[in-house]
Order: C-alpha cells, then sequence, then structure tokens
C-alpha cells in the first residue's frame, strides 16, 4: 500500500498546495486557524485575573489548555501564511519535508496536550490532585506526534485516533457520570463531547487529507462554533468584555 | 456540617480580616475562624506568599494582619471565580 501522509507534509509548501497557496483551500485555512487561536487566547487572557487571585489548579489547567489549542493551530497552517506572507521562504526550499514534518509533529504535539490539559482540569481532583499524570500525558502526546511524522500510513493513522476517540468518550462518559450537577453540567460536557471530536476530525482530515474532502468546510465552521461557544461561556463567566 | 473548600476558607480568613476594619491579630482571626492552629499557619503563610494579606508592625511593636489590594480584589471577585469553577466543573 503507497504510504499517504499529512497534510502539513504533502500539502505544505513542498507540494500542489504551495502553488494554490492563496487558494480557497488555503484561504479558508488560514481563517479557521485564526479564530481558534483568538478564541484560545481570549480564553486564555480572559481567565488570567481569575486564576492569578485564585491560583486554583483546575483554572490554571483549563487555561494552559486553550494556550496549548492556540499554539497546535498556530503551526498547523498560521506558521505558512506568516513565512509566505514576509517571503521566507529559503527555510521552505531548503527541504519543505523536513519543515512538513517538523509543524505536523508541533500540531500533533500541542493539540494532544491541549486535550489532555482539558480532561485534567475537570479530572483533577477526582485524581486526587496528582500531577504526575501530567508527565504521562506529555509523554503520551509526544508518542502520538513521533508516530504521526515516522509512521505515515493511513491504518495506523487510523487505529490511533479510533484509540484516541475511545479514550476521550470514556473519560467524558465518567465525568457525566459523577457530575453532581443537573442538566446545566451535562450541556458542559455534550461540548466537551463536541470539542473531542471534532479534534479528532481535524486530525483525520490533516492526515488523511482525501478523508474528509467533502465534508472540510462543514468540519472547520462546526470546530470553531465549538470555540466560540466556549469563548461566550468563559466571557459570560469572568464578566470580561 | 460541611467542609470548607481551600477558596472558601481563604475568602473567610480575608473577610474577618476586612471586618476587622482591616487590621487584626493572628491570635483572635485563629480563634474567629475556626480551623486548626496547623492548618491555619499553612493557610497565613500562603495568603502572605500570595500577596493576599500583609503583616503590619505598630509603633509598640505588635503585628497585625492587613489586606492587600490584590486582598481586596480577591474578595470583590471571589462569587465570579467559583461561579467560573462551577460552570466549567473545574
Amino acid at each position: 500500500m503507497e504510504p499517504m501522509t499529512g497534510r502539513a507534509i504533502f500539502e505544505g509548501f513542498g507540494g500542489a498546495g504551495f502553488r494554490n497557496l492563496f487558494g480557497l483551500g488555503f484561504g479558508a485555512e488560514i481563517i479557521y486557524s485564526f479564530i481558534i487561536i483568538v478564541c484560545s487566547l481570549m480564553i486564555y487572557f480572559g481567565t488570567k485575573e481569575l486564576y492569578e487571585l485564585s491560583s486554583y489548579k483546575g483554572i490554571k489547567y483549563f487555561r494552559q489548555a486553550f494556550l496549548f489549542f492556540a499554539i497546535a493551530y498556530f503551526f498547523r497552517s498560521f506558521i505558512k501564511f506568516i513565512l509566505a506572507y514576509f517571503n521566507i521562504r529559503g527555510i521552505l526550499a531548503f527541504s519543505p519535508w523536513v519543515f512538513g514534518s517538523f509543524t505536523l509533529f508541533l500540531f500533533m504535539y500541542f493539540s494532544s496536550i491541549a486535550i489532555f490539559y482539558l480532561l485534567y482540569s475537570v479530572m483533577w481532583k477526582k485524581w486526587n490532585g496528582n500531577s504526575d499524570k501530567i508527565y504521562l500525558f506529555h509523554g503520551l502526546a509526544l508518542f502520538l506526534a513521533a508516530i504521526s511524522v515516522l509512521l505515515r500510513n493511513p491504518l495506523v493513522y487510523f487505529g490511533l485516533n479510533i484509540l484516541l476517540f475511545l479514550f476521550v468518550v470514556f473519560v467524558v462518559y465518567a465525568i457525566y457520570k459523577h457530575s453532581k450537577k443537573g442538566i446545566k453540567g451535562h450541556n458542559l460536557y455534550a461540548i466537551y463531547l463536541l470539542l473531542f471530536i471534532f479534534w479528532i476530525l481535524n486530525i483525520v482530515d490533516i492526515l488523511i487529507p482525501a478523508f474528509f474532502q467533502t465534508f472540510q468546510l462543514f468540519i472547520y465552521l462546526a470546530s470553531s462554533g465549538i470555540f466560540l461557544l466556549i469563548l461566550y461561556r468563559v466571557l459570560k463567566k469572568t464578566g470580561s468584555n | 456540617m460541611v467542609k470548607r473548600g481551600k477558596l472558601e476558607i481563604m475568602r473567610d480568613i480575608l473577610r474577618i480580616i476586612q471586618e476587622n476594619h482591616n487590621s487584626i491579630k493572628a491570635t483572635p482571626l485563629l480563634r474567629i475562624t475556626n480551623i486548626s492552629s496547623n492548618r491555619f499557619k499553612k493557610y497565613l503563610s500562603e495568603l502572605l506568599e500570595k500577596n493576599l494579606i500583609k503583616e503590619v508592625v505598630d509603633k509598640k511593636g505588635g503585628k497585625f494582619i492587613s489586606l492587600t489590594d490584590k486582598g481586596f480584589k480577591f474578595l470583590e471577585r471571589y462569587g465570579v471565580i467559583v461561579n467560573f469553577i462551577e460552570e466549567f466543573e473545574l
């Protein structure tokens, strides 16, 4: 079977994507990344005061999750835009494959760790505040990122994503089951579950570009909507302008 | 009796200081907060470390505890902090 690689590798600056850099596909990706980065940074800075006053661990992990989302989406596509806009093509001409692999690795690492931190922000008290799990999550995220870059095989990618999905569903279900809150609290879990599902769809979209070609715009719109919804709830609760 | 959480105890300590004209000695503060002496010491050093309270020495050498600006801000925003934690189940 011919190996399939990530969008970042094949459709990065080395492939067809470079010729259509400012085409509709790339433009949509840039706008999408921009929305996610802005939402994530607004959540991060919007909760700064609450964390500085309380030093509460749950708020710390929640904020860091969104900082990692911002970094992940920066490496996903925004960095390509900056390099192209400022005409720094020497790096790309040097080795598009290395550049693509590097950004794919960073995207996979930071987006995985963002999801793990978000889960941890909800679970840390139930796990008795044991912060050792953080190191486990970093290790797991590094492993996922390394696998994505080194083993360019669609079956491995599918297997990984199914495992991640099962892991996320299991954890969210465990939280949901032990939640003391009523319907209001369950609303949050629905949002988190959608966020996790679209994170996995985003990864599939990056690693196996042909898989979701028709639904790409839908994935972008739905993912942006989820981030905007979380931002709205954060701003509403923090009373930020 | 429901056990108070860490943030709630911090709020209670700060509120007692505020209600005592922002100046109280450690001994009466310990008595009013109704927690063990060891826990009180830990909370006090944590509040000092986080710059939520400060120690003031008067002319006679008596040590008093006062709120800092950050301490007042904490009390002001306590409701928002708790609401946020509850909203996102943190």
